[in-house]
């Protein structure tokens, strides 16, 4: 019955010694079942005991999340983990060949990656440099190149003027360099302030960004490179001396742009020259690429690689036990240090007990030094609200997060999450109730269910996400193909399954023997009469209000059972009952005269209205109705209603009164003979701070303190002054009384949306289809063919998922509000086991959506 | 009015800024971190804060320089990213707020020059809240020619504007028949502090008169307050520094040089001006300044500034008596709605902020005691509201 309640817990306090602490805590994180309670939620994480630990942990991974970019760079896949069970006992077995205390493994393996992280590091390092270098060397080549065709033959030809007649024998310098692309034009404006305009400025853009990328190609490099477009410039200026004050200034512009210059050789042959040895640099340093690049590589394989006996790279084999290592000091912070020893407090399920202790026993024995390892005693009473804990699978999980996403059940109260898993799928199933959507809603499921191991494959598909509800999916569409039979509704058109029982007859509908009933559903003939959409709706309305009561007085019940379960009779007495009766003497007995006026046949126009008749039951309590429910028998029903109004009235004040005023009373009581024992929680405080030399008996004090501490504290809670009490009583009864109404009122969205879904249905098949079919020759083959994918994809659009959608967030509200509200507190909070297995399984999720 | 609007344009940069309010360091964390006892534990201590990803990747005993170069990079990041959310007049603004730190900058970089200090230690050690493209041609800089790196460099920049204004008027200063020999003589001897102090007293004003034309009311109303008592705390400081000034020995220089670099704006302004320029000792600098606000309660403990070779750590300066009250006040301005202040104010406590957690790594790092006046010395953004 764990998924009625939630499971009992236990409360105990855990004692280990200083020396064999990580290995209890490595073996009870195997166990998935320990809730550990943080000791002292106030102390700042970065004082407590293993808080270096943590912090060294982060930097490992944090030094893997490098290297593992680095990966990607090179288009190294990793082998994820996909059993997380079978990795946990690989460590284990690591652990036990190993010899050592197994905490020591964490510092090997820090130092590895340390080691690892640094060779791969200095390798790239040294290829980007390689890289840069090439890129120098080809930028050279390119400058020469370019610069040749600018300067052109003549400026080696200068030393002669030649023009002898040309007045001024002026001689020309020039500077060649390299600047940033997006620098090109302050670098033009300040050459030309500093040459006040006496200089010819060339800028080229050399484009080195696109040769980048061809030589990081032509290696098999990533191509996203970092770096930046360049340009050439050539500036030529009058004066060639090197001392001239002009070239100075522009020498130190130029340097000041902190790019490359190029001194211009002298002449053709030196042109050459220079490039030839550039070329065979460039040789040089390409092979020596390739080498650096093999290295790395053969470094970088060496973390994709799978060990043996382990199902995943060396990578994620490292990065997995890290991220063990950092939960289990993190866990280990919650409890506190005592001298040698570390106490701390878990939750442990009801039964667990000696799983545990053998647990404790097994460390000893796996522990190579054979420390104590430490014991655990139960503590009671309970000093905090136990944690709420579900044992779930794979079909109730969907249906307990429904529930959760509200809020988390109280400890042990009744859990909404059990009968969600029918009504959830069924009132959805009202509102979306046709045969062909829910059995195409239905089909879906079922392809989830059978292709689950597939699809998981599939990581972009979009069914994946679809992959956790497929039990829900199934079980909603199921109930709306259920639903879309009751209603005999398919595509919006009745189906004839059984044979009607009506035939057409001149132009009335002739039944075929009186006591001929459509066996399932509606009968057919309802579609072909004029007021099938009069009939439809007051039927579904009625059926609404009828599922909608009955889910409220479950819903009213559960309480019922929750009160019993605690104990708590006053409110059993005092708001249970009220309630149940309330709700049974109004919307209870609407539903039943519902129900008889459905049985009854009532003759030439007396039929009641049942809104009449609920409303004269309250204005007119001594008026017998003109048209009863219950033929002939005014007098009968008048004497039921004014009865069940009587007693609804009752309810009121019975809800309202009797409650605060025995709280009140009682807490005046209370106060007078708390008056005394109000001093003991300090005097015990006291007598603990005086004895400090045996430690362990100190511990055991201490636990007493804080659950006297937390009873009081409890007490003191109780007792709130009378005031807000009423006032919670009045909210409380309000609530109620309106809420019988509204609520009623709030179950109408069944038959509204089901109305929508089977409006809009209808409308697609008369835009689209009807008619349309009947067309003859090719010309209506071509037609028919349109519309029909027209319809069909209007229907999967709008009704698969727009309407699958509204139809989920009605049934979620009529869960939450209407369904919840008359029983379920929802301020627990969940179970948080101690589990390796959860924490790699989290991560795992996590990098898989990656 | 401009209340309702002002959420259509600055609306999502004023929520960012009001997110980061988190990121302020608490009381409680600065008493742990005068706990550390060493610059890697200060550092990770640190990295547990909003500052964790500008550190993860460095050495664990960082060296201060790099350790501020750090946070700064961080606030400068930040402060980027707002302006790349902001339109408009609030783009112009944050523009504005910019120029301290380039003129910062680029004091620094001339006072580094001329010290021949290598130009890749000054470029490292750029304020980046402060970096503009043109600040490493600076090197361009020859002997103490202002006049030619502003025509060569600094005329494009946002920081053009002040420069030029400045060597107008030192210019104009001289005597009637300047020479070209006066002139280079001037900027000889011009000390960096003094084209620092006068190119900020520009921009203040500048900056004054932009939130005074362009701003809506209720962001004019809280920077004019600040900004008033800004250029206050600047007249006052130049007064205070002036005050047995070695190197000013006639009162007609003195006061001259206070005329110069004395802001314009502020409450003090006109109203106290010759009070203040003929003020000789921290006595009549105190009567000077009693009209106005609280300013008489802050001089008060300030130390004389005739004694000042017998300063020592302990001392608290003028200065941070200043920074305190000025931080009293950002808080206040943070915390109005709708109005540009916020952003000025996160800046400006940020920087406080910085200084701080330098302040603490210089403290650490020097292994003083913990009954050591300076651990005190440091002041905490939004203490100042509790009180």
């Amino acid at each position: 019955m764990s998924f009625f309640r939630s499971k009992k817990m236990k409360y105990y306090s855990l004692v280990i010694p200083r020396e064999s602490a990580w290995v209890v805590m490595n073996e009870l994180a195997r166990l998935d079942q320990l809730h550990f309670v943080d000791y002292d939620p106030q102390l700042p994480m970065i004082n407590r005991p293993f808080a270096n630990y943590v912090k060294r942990c982060d930097d490992s991974l944090f030094k893997l999340s490098c290297l593992e970019l680095l990966l990607k760079e090179f288009n190294k896949n990793l082998n994820y983990c996909e059993n997380v069970d079978s990795l946990l006992d690989y460590y284990q077995q690591v652990q036990q060949d190993r010899m050592k205390p197994g905490h020591t493994y964490f510092d090997e393996l820090e130092q590895e990656i340390e080691q690892k992280k640094i060779q791969i590091q200095e390798q790239s390092a040294n290829l980007q440099n390689l890289l840069d270098r090439v890129n120098i060397i080809t930028e050279q080549q390119l400058v020469l190149e370019n610069a040749k065709e600018i300067l052109g033959q003549s400026m080696f030809q200068q030393q002669v003027p030649h023009n002898p007649n040309d007045y001024q024998q002026l001689k020309f310098g020039q500077l060649i360099g390299v600047i940033d692309k997006e620098e090109e034009v302050r670098f033009k404006r300040i050459i030309f302030r500093v040459t006040k305009g006496n200089a010819w400025v060339q800028i080229k853009d050399l484009n080195n960004e696109q040769i980048d990328n061809s030589i990081r190609k032509s290696f098999h490099l990533n191509q996203n490179t970092t770096s930046q477009p360049r340009c050439l410039f050539v500036i030529v200026f009058p004066g060639a001396e090197e001392s001239s004050s002009l070239k100075i200034k522009l020498l130190k512009v130029c340097d000041s742009f902190n790019k490359q210059r190029i001194e211009y050789p002298n002449s053709m042959d030196q042109v050459q020259r220079k490039m030839m040895e550039l070329a065979q640099q460039l040789q040089e340093s390409k092979s020596l690429i390739e080498m650096t690049k093999q290295q790395l590589e053969q470094s970088l394989d060496k973390l994709v690689l799978q060990q043996q006996g382990c199902n995943c790279s060396y990578f994620e084999y490292m990065r997995l036990y890290i991220l063990k290592e950092k939960y289990l000091y993190v866990n280990l912070n919650y409890l506190t240090m005592r001298g040698s020893i570390f106490t701390g407090y878990f939750w442990l399920p009801e039964g667990m007990e000696i799983i545990v202790e053998e647990k404790l026993r097994n460390a000893m024995i796996n522990n190579r030094d054979h420390y104590p390892t430490g014991q655990i005693q139960q503590i009671k009473p309970q000093p905090y609200t136990p944690p709420t804990y579900f044992n779930l699978n794979e079909v109730t999980m969907p249906f307990q997060e429904i529930v959760n996403t509200y809020g988390i059940p109280r400890y042990q109260e009744v859990n909404p999450g059990l009968f969600t898993i029918i009504t959830f799928p069924f009132l959805f199933g009202v509102m979306f109730a046709d045969i062909a959507h829910g059995f195409m809603l239905f089909l879906c499921g079922i392809y989830l269910i059978f292709w689950k191991n597939y699809l998981l494959k599939q990581t972009d598909s979009m069914f994946n996400l679809m992959i956790p509800f497929r039990y829900l999916i199934v079980l909603m569409g199921f109930f709306a193909f259920y639903n879309g039979f009751i209603y005999n509704d398919y595509l919006s058109i009745s189906l004839n399954l059984f044979g009607s029982c009506y035939s057409p007859e001149k132009d009335e509908w002739k039944r075929e023997s009186k006591d001929c009933v459509y066996p399932f559903g509606v009968d057919p003939v309802w579609q072909a009469s004029g007021s099938s959409l009069n009939f439809m709706n007051s039927y579904k309305m009625k059926l609404s209000v009828i599922l909608g009561v009955i889910h409220m007085l479950f819903g009213i019940l559960m309480k019922g059972v929750n009160t019993l379960y605690f104990k708590n009779y006053l409110d059993f007495f005092c708001e249970f009952i009220p309630q149940l009766l309330f709700m049974i003497c109004t919307f209870g007995w609407m539903d039943f005269i519902i129900i008889v006026k459905w049985l009854n046949t009532y003759e030439n126009n007396t039929d009641p209205s049942i809104i009449e008749t609920m409303i004269n039951q309250v204005l007119k309590p001594f008026d017998k109705s003109v048209n009863p429910v219950f033929p002939n028998q005014a007098e009968f029903q008048l004497r039921i209603t004014q009865i069940l109004t009587l007693i609804a009235v009752i309810c009121i004040p019975w809800m309202l009164l009797p409650k605060p005023l025995i709280l009140s009373s009682k807490n005046d009581k209370h106060k007078v003979s708390m008056s005394d024992s109000q001093y003991q929680p300090l005097v015990s405080d006291k007598q603990v701070s005086e004895q400090d030399e045996d430690s362990n008996q100190e511990f055991d004090n201490d636990l007493q303190n804080v659950a006297n501490l937390k009873s009081f504290s409890e007490q003191t809670q109780e007792e709130h002054d009378s005031g807000e009490i009423w006032v919670h009583q009045m909210i409380e009864t309000i609530e109620f009384v309106l809420g019988g109404i509204s609520n009623t009122a709030s179950y109408l969205r069944l038959w509204a949306l089901s109305l929508a879904h089977g409006q809009l249905a209808e409308v697609f098949y008369d835009m689209c289809l009807a008619g349309k079919l009947d067309i003859g020759g090719i010309l209506g083959g071509l037609l028919g063919g349109y519309f029909y994918i027209v319809f069909a994809l209007l229907t999967f659009g709008v009704l698969m998922t727009m309407d699958v959608m509204e139809c989920f967030l009605h049934a979620l509200r009529l869960h939450w509000v209407e369904f919840q509200n008359k029983f379920y507190k929802a301020d627990g909070y969940l179970f948080n086991g101690y589990s390796y297995k959860k924490i790699l399984n989290d991560y795992l999720k996590q990098s898989n959506s990656k | 009015m401009d209340l309702c609007v002002f959420g259509v344009d600055d609306g999502y940069a004023e929520a960012i800024i009001r997110g980061l309010r988190a990121s302020f360091l608490t009381e409680a964390q600065y008493q742990q971190m005068k706990n550390c006892a060493s610059i890697p534990e200060l550092k990770s201590f640190l990295e547990e804060t909003d500052y964790q990803n500008c550190l993860q990747a460095d050495n664990p005993q960082i060296p201060t320089s790099i350790l501020r170069q750090r946070l700064k990079k961080k606030l400068a990041d930040e402060f980027e990213y707002i302006e790349a959310q902001s339109t408009g007049t609030l783009t112009k603004y944050l523009f504005h707020l910019r120029c301290r730190f380039m003129i910062d900058n680029v004091v620094n970089m001339i006072e580094g020059l001329k010290n021949k200090i290598d130009i890749e230690i000054l470029l490292s050690n750029i304020d980046p809240l402060g970096w503009f493209p043109e600040i490493k041609n600076i090197k361009v800089l020859e002997g103490d020619d202002y006049s030619s790196l502003y025509r060569d460099v600094l005329i494009d920049t946002p920081i053009g504007v002040y420069f030029m204004k400045f060597l107008e008027e030192s210019i104009e200063n001289l005597h009637e028949n300047r020479t070209l020999n006066d002139i280079q003589n001037l900027f000889r001897e011009m000390k960096p502090e003094y084209i620092r102090t006068s190119l900020k007293k520009m921009w203040l004003e500048d900056f004054y008169l932009f939130c005074e034309q362009e701003l809506m009311p209720t962001s004019q109303e809280v920077l004019l307050e600040l900004l008033k008592f800004e250029a206050d705390f600047k007249t006052i400081q130049v007064i205070y520094n002036s005050i047995g000034n070695r190197d000013l020995n006639t009162a007609a220089k003195i006061i001259t040089t206070r005329k110069q670099l004395c802001p314009t704006i502020g409450n003090l302004y006109p109203d106290c001006e010759k009070m203040y320029l003929q003020a000789m000792t921290l006595d009549t600098l105190r009567e000077a300044v009693k009209g106005c606000d609280n300013y008489r309660d802050l001089l008060k403990d300030a130390p004389d500034p005739l004694k000042r070779e017998e300063f020592n750590v302990q001392t608290k300066t003028l200065d941070d008596i200043m920074y305190d009250d000025e931080c009293r006040r950002y808080a206040l301005a943070f915390d109005g709605q709708g109005s540009y202040g916020v952003f000025y104010s996160y800046l400006k406590l940020k920087e406080q902020e910085i200084r701080n957690i330098i302040w603490l790594a210089e403290m650490i790092s020097r292994k003083l005691a913990k009954n050591h006046p300076g651990w005190k010395k440091i002041i905490i953004p939004f203490s100042h509201l509790g009180k």
